[in-house]
């Protein structure tokens, strides 16, 4: 019950923002930086070193492939600035703080409008670099690898969800302090610089000859989970307890 | 019962009390209108009654619910018209999804919900531009479909914040009759901010009157308005000599007031019975050639102007 009417907030959110075609097109357009950027150096190995192109892949996997998550937390905070500061500065958030939603149903309602849309993109992103990447390296006759590889795979699919969770709870905690959406992407830019931090962890794993060890990589990468899992408990909680009508309307 | 009882009500915003230990009860089925200057405290009062804001000392009842204990159930059984609703809705949203969305956030039977829109839409002249983006609307149109979204879920409690105050007259006269009926047809309860005394005097069988923050005065409105019978307005209209009936009307030492108006004086008159006689041979032996001399009825805004200047009868 609780989740059916947070799913109505969700669609309504989502409906409005593909209705804005900056808003449709820019989140399509910063999600497509990560693959193409991957796309583009497996392609430039592929060409230049067909025949090592498997293993070198396989070896800056770990380095390159968390960008494509960096990028996604990217749309997440652009939504979620939209679906908290932007009812305000619509006006319509008195009509929909009267409604019967209780705090919490309103809160997970705004982070699945947020939420959905960045897993779709970061989804996506990772399907087409894996097809582009098997393409591109059967074209050349080159052994297969997955890119992003396993290691990269869990990164993306635990830590990603994760950090865009947290991402959004951060989100509803400057809404209730910021009056503009523009001093929330402000806002937003600063934090996406600082939860980018986690994912940048996996390079530890390199050593000086430019060597990859896979332990470390597995080990950096459940360290990195769990640092993401702390902060979004952590925002979470303190969006939902600092959460305050009151002050949402009187400010 | 009484639908409505405001007890000690107080919000503060930083030194500004903007609402003041208020005392209010309103009963079931009554059309309570609430008058006031700007800044008087109205908007606050309705968005502490629809739990917006949060009281910093005392409480309100909203249909049996604690402001502050029940906030959910209070605002299940109310409907909110905010101030300048017609700015309230989602632009991009057509109109009819406007009020769907909102009756689905209500809890409409999926069933029956596209019954109601049509039935309120159509009937705030609104149904031909139903697909229309809410931004696209007159103010007048925005505001009538904010209207609807407060109606749409049947609350038994109505908050309107200056339900008129974007309308033209045509539609505002709409808008009162749509209230009369629905609060008798339904026995809803309307609770209306207003500084508009004519539509409040027209429509609200009760009303109080608010500034800075403390109810002034409260009552039937039958009640208040004959407590301005002890003296009365007479508006006199002549063929020709305006100035001078002016002059003699101000000499007169039972004349409270006299002003001119367009083509005519209005005066107001201490014991009129009595008086009014006096006045008429005086301005006839002045060789004027009276038109008119008729009794004006005492409005709420004679009240409103003596309550509000700090003179409380
Ligand atoms: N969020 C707020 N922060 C600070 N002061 C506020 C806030 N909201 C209202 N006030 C102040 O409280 C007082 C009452 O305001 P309110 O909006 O209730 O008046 P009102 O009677 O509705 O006036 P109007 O007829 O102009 O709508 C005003 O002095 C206003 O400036
Ligand atoms: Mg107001």
């Amino acid at each position: 019950m609780a989740l059916q009417k947070s799913m109505l907030v969700a669609r309504a959110d989502l409906k409005m923002a593909m209705k804005v075609s900056m808003v449709k097109y820019g989140l399509i357009l910063i999600a497509a930086f990560g693959p193409v950027m991957l796309i583009a150096t497996v392609l430039l190995i592929a060409l230049t070193a067909p025949t090592v192109a498997a293993a070198t892949l396989a070896m800056i996997d770990p380095l390159l492939s968390p960008m494509v998550g960096i990028i996604a937390i990217i749309p997440a905070s652009l939504i979620s600035a939209n679906a908290l500061v932007g009812e305000r500065e619509q006006n319509t958030l008195e009509p929909l703080l009267c409604t019967p939603l209780t705090d919490r149903e309103l809160l997970l309602g705004k982070l699945l409008s947020s939420f959905i849309p960045s897993i779709a993109l970061l989804l996506g992103s990772i399907l087409i670099t894996e097809v582009s990447t098997i393409f591109i390296l059967v074209s050349v006759g080159s052994e297969i690898v997955l890119v992003p590889g396993l290691s990269s795979l869990f990164l993306l699919l635990t830590t990603g969800p994760t950090l865009i969770l947290a991402m959004v709870s951060v989100m509803i905690l400057i809404s209730g302090r910021v009056k503009r959406v523009y001093e929330a992407y402000q806002t937003s830019g600063a934090t996406v610089m600082l939860f980018i931090i986690p994912m940048l962890l996996p390079m530890i794993s390199m050593d000086t000859s430019g060597n990859v060890d896979m332990n470390l990589v597995w080990f950096s990468n459940f360290i990195t989970l769990l640092i993401a899992i702390l902060l979004a408990i952590v925002t979470w909680a303190l969006a939902i307890g600092r959460f305050n009508r009151d002050k949402m309307v009187s400010m | 019962m009484d639908e409505v009882i405001i007890s000690g009500l107080t919000k503060r915003f930083d030194d500004l009390t903007a609402v003041d230990h208020i005392e209010l009860t309103v009963p079931e089925g009554s059309i309570y209108g609430l008058l006031g200057p700007n800044g008087a405290g109205k908007s606050t009062t309705i968005r502490l009654l629809c739990t917006l804001l949060r009281p910093n000392e005392g409480t309100a009842k909203v249909g049996g619910y604690d402001i502050i204990e029940s906030p959910v159930q209070v605002r299940e059984i109310t409907g909110v018209l905010p101030e300048e609703g017609n700015h309230t809705l989602y632009q991009t949203m057509s109109a009819y999804e406007n009020l769907e969305y909102f009756g689905n956030l209500y809890g409409i039977p999926r069933d029956e919900l596209p019954t109601r829109i049509e039935e309120l839409l159509t009937f705030m002249d609104l149904w031909e531009r139903k697909d229309d983006p809410a931004g696209e609307l007159s103010t007048g149109n925005r505001q009538r479909l904010a209207l609807c979204r407060a109606l749409l879920h049947r609350p038994k409690i109505l908050l309107l914040d200056e339900p008129t105050s974007a309308l033209d007259p045509v539609a505002a006269k709409r808008v009162r009759e749509l209230i009369l009926s629905l609060a008798e047809k339904y026995k809803q309860t309307f609770f209306i901010n207003s500084h508009n005394l004519a539509e409040v005097q027209r429509m609200c069988d009760r009303i109080a009157i608010i500034d800075e923050g403390q109810i002034l005065l409260s009552g039937a409105t039958q009640e208040l308005r004959s407590r301005l019978q002890a003296s009365q307005n007479f508006r006199i209209r002549v063929v020709d000599d305006l100035e001078n009936t002016l002059s003699i009307s101000k000499a007169m030492n039972f004349v409270k007031s006299a002003e001119r108006e367009a083509d005519s004086i209005l005066v107001t008159i201490d014991d009129p019975l009595k008086n009014n006689t006096t006045l008429m041979q005086a301005l006839i032996s002045k060789g004027i050639h009276i038109i008119e001399f008729a009794e004006e009825e005492a409005t709420l805004e004679d009240l409103y102007l003596d309550v509000i200047k700090g003179g409380v009868k």
